[in-house]
């Protein structure tokens, strides 16, 4: 599988994120598997520490590493609350059925002196007891429960593409940016499903990731049209609907995309043309822009830029060159997110990482 | 173009038969020269057409009964005078206008290159201190000279194209932007990318600054990019196939809107007031 992981490792979509994703519930689901604990209190602090090396190898480049952890751990936490909740005869209080916060954790009983056992409580020590009970069944059913998630990504382009004849309509022109494999696969299941419409792809220098999604849209039978960046605005009022990758969503309902794209929205608001982003769930982090357009960012070489060789002119050298990986883009710019488990508008996203993640766990593992 | 007109009238040889010579200058050896240009040298562009206007009128305001090589004479100081004046005279003075909005300190952004805005920096750099983010786009990277022209003039510079614009515009003060022509409702028509540039400075609240000399103002106007515009080749900027189609537009259309203030020979001008200016320039409103 040496083609596979050099894909893996590939940057600027080159690689199959979902890919990397999957292998790394995988890799939990064996060393979970592998591993002796006690109690879910025990399998999630391993979790916590599995998180912490998995991101500190590679989740810089990849924030989805830490969310498919975070999404482990709050769908193992789900599960043992519900659990307890139906082996539990006590009445659901009012409030709890209003709010309906998968947060809301009941506190019953005295927690401290509960665990006996010599286990570090490196975790929250707010628990409720059911974290601390031994049962059998439990290494069974969270095992199914790592499946489930398994499964998620593996249809999660079928289930985007369910979505595909709902938001591509006959005759529209439609605008995207660089290279996706999500959108790709999205606008060739509209295509298949015999919806008429056209894409204008720009090439996205310098990474040039434009031409090759142009070019295999164009094999599959789609009316394709390439335009340099620049002509970005010119051509925007031609255009019906805007289609953006995402590279991660944030809790703000923002969007970190390719660089360049924060243009392309900025473009469409203006000629009141609708931006949408395909993309998994798996991408959602649970961050806050606080850096601006340096949250989640990178400066690669200007190689791409300039020329090794011009750099030796005395004057070239003394230019400074900029070239970031990524753009964000504020979720005022954004109209819809279409992800593998619904369509929400970014104002929602904050519930889905509610219902995806434990605030507990929200902290990234760095 | 003007230049090669001159030329063309140092060769013409009086016409044969009676009649308005001025006439016969202009139906018989402009106009066809015009159109040879337009079609076989570059395409019609708006300062093109103003200056066949003002020669067609200087040719129309000689006297009727002039001397043949008096005329030619005449005319050919008057294109010279016209190039020097609303050309070259009118960059310089706009350098100078445009230099006292630039201050100590501004990180100034322009977008390609402009032989205005390329008067306007090397004049600034003398006396100011200031940083230069030039933005560029391919295929015609016509930046990438234009940013080492500036470091030899002693500016601190920095290159980017469009995908990092919006990592850089937090730290620009100012957007300087040259142009192809201007409008008589406030837009401009200039390199495409360039509104791209001005949408994004004004989505930050960042002034556009705009340098155009007045023998780019139209009366035309057109409401978007693509009605009236140029294509280059589209090889320049990939390999098509049957099955895939290259655009390469050469021009884009910047609204009114983003722009806030347009700095001519005349003076610095808000948008709105450019159609004023055109009245002012041509009060005969004779147009091409």
């Amino acid at each position: 599988s040496g083609s596979k992981s050099q894909q893996q490792h590939g940057m600027f979509g080159a690689s199959d994120r979902r890919l990397v994703t999957s292998r790394t519930v995988e890799l939990l689901r064996v060393l979970i598997g592998g591993t002796r604990w006690k109690n879910a209190n025990e399998l999630l602090t391993l979790l916590n520490g599995l998180g912490k090396e998995l991101h500190s190898v590679g989740g810089f480049r990849e924030p989805a590493i830490g969310n498919i952890v975070r999404r482990v751990m709050a769908a193992i936490r789900e599960e043992v609350l519900s659990e307890t909740k139906s082996s539990d005869t006590q009445q659901p209080s009012l409030q709890s059925i209003l709010w309906a916060h998968p947060q809301v954790v009941l506190r019953q009983g005295s927690r401290h002196e509960s665990f006996a056992d010599n286990s570090p409580v490196d975790h929250d020590a707010n628990l409720p007891p059911a974290f601390y009970e031994t049962r059998p069944d439990l290494k069974q059913t969270i095992m199914e429960v790592i499946q489930e998630i398994m499964s998620d990504l593996e249809d999660m382009y079928k289930n985007i593409n369910e979505q595909a004849l709902s938001h591509i309509h006959t005759d529209e022109v439609i605008l995207t940016c660089g290279k996706s494999k999500t959108i790709e696969l999205f606008l060739k299941a509209a295509h298949a499903k015999k919806r008429n419409f056209q894409v204008v792809i720009c090439e996205d220098a310098p990474h040039l990731g434009g031409h090759a999604m142009a070019k295999s849209l164009a094999d599959a039978g789609i009316d394709a049209i390439v335009i340099n960046d620049s002509a970005t605005f010119a051509v925007m009022a031609r255009i019906n609907k805007v289609l953006l990758p995402a590279h991660a969503v944030l809790a703000n309902g923002g969007l970190i995309a390719a660089s360049g794209s924060n243009l392309v929205a900025l473009a469409a608001k203006h000629n009141s043309v609708p931006v949408m982003c395909v993309t998994g769930i798996f991408k959602l982090c649970p961050m806050f822009p606080h850096e601006g357009q340096d949250t989640l960012q990178d400066l690669v070489s200007p190689a791409s830029i300039i020329d090794y060789a011009e750099m030796s002119h005395k004057s070239v050298r003394q230019i400074e060159f900029i070239n970031p990986v990524h753009d964000y883009i504020a979720p005022e710019s954004i109209n819809l997110y279409v992800t593998n488990v619904g369509t929400f508008q970014p104002s929602y996203i904050y519930r889905l990482l509610a219902e995806n993640y434990h605030s507990d766990d929200w902290e990234s593992f760095e | 173009m003007l230049k090669c007109f001159i030329l063309v009238l140092k060769d013409v040889s009086p016409p044969q038969e009676e009649g308005d010579v001025r006439h016969y200058l202009v139906n018989r050896i402009l106009k066809p020269s015009f159109q040879y240009w337009t079609t076989q040298c570059r395409p019609h562009a708006v300062s093109m057409g103003n200056a066949f206007s003002f020669v067609k009128q200087a040719i129309f305001s000689l006297e009727r009964d002039m001397e043949w090589n008096d005329m030619l004479v005449v005319l050919e100081d008057t294109i010279v005078a016209y190039i020097r004046e609303r050309i070259d005279f009118a960059a310089r003075v706009i350098a100078e206008k445009a230099g006292e909005k630039i201050v100590d300190g501004d990180v100034v952004l322009t977008y390609g290159r402009s032989e205005a805005i390329a008067h306007l920096f090397k004049e600034a750099a003398r006396t100011k201190d200031f940083r230069v983010i030039v933005v560029d786009s391919k295929p015609l990277l016509e930046g990438k000279n234009f940013v080492e022209q500036l470091r030899n003039a002693g500016l601190d510079c920095t290159y980017i194209l469009m995908n990092a614009l919006s990592y850089v515009m937090p730290e620009v003060t100012k957007v300087f932007l040259g142009t192809a022509s201007l409008q008589s409702d406030g837009s401009m028509l200039s390199r495409v990318g360039t509104a791209c540039v001005a949408l994004a400075a004004h989505s930050k609240h960042i002034p556009v600054l705009v340098c155009g000399e007045t023998y780019k103002i139209t009366n035309r106007t057109q409401l978007e990019s693509i009605t009236n515009n140029e294509m280059g080749n589209p090889q320049d900027v990939m390999e098509g196939a049957e099955n895939l189609r290259v655009i390469n537009l050469l021009y884009d259309l910047t609204p009114a809107t983003f722009i806030s203030g347009i700095i001519t020979e005349m003076g610095i001008l808000p948008p709105s007031s450019v159609a004023v200016l055109l009245r002012e320039m041509n009060p005969t409103n004779a147009q091409y």
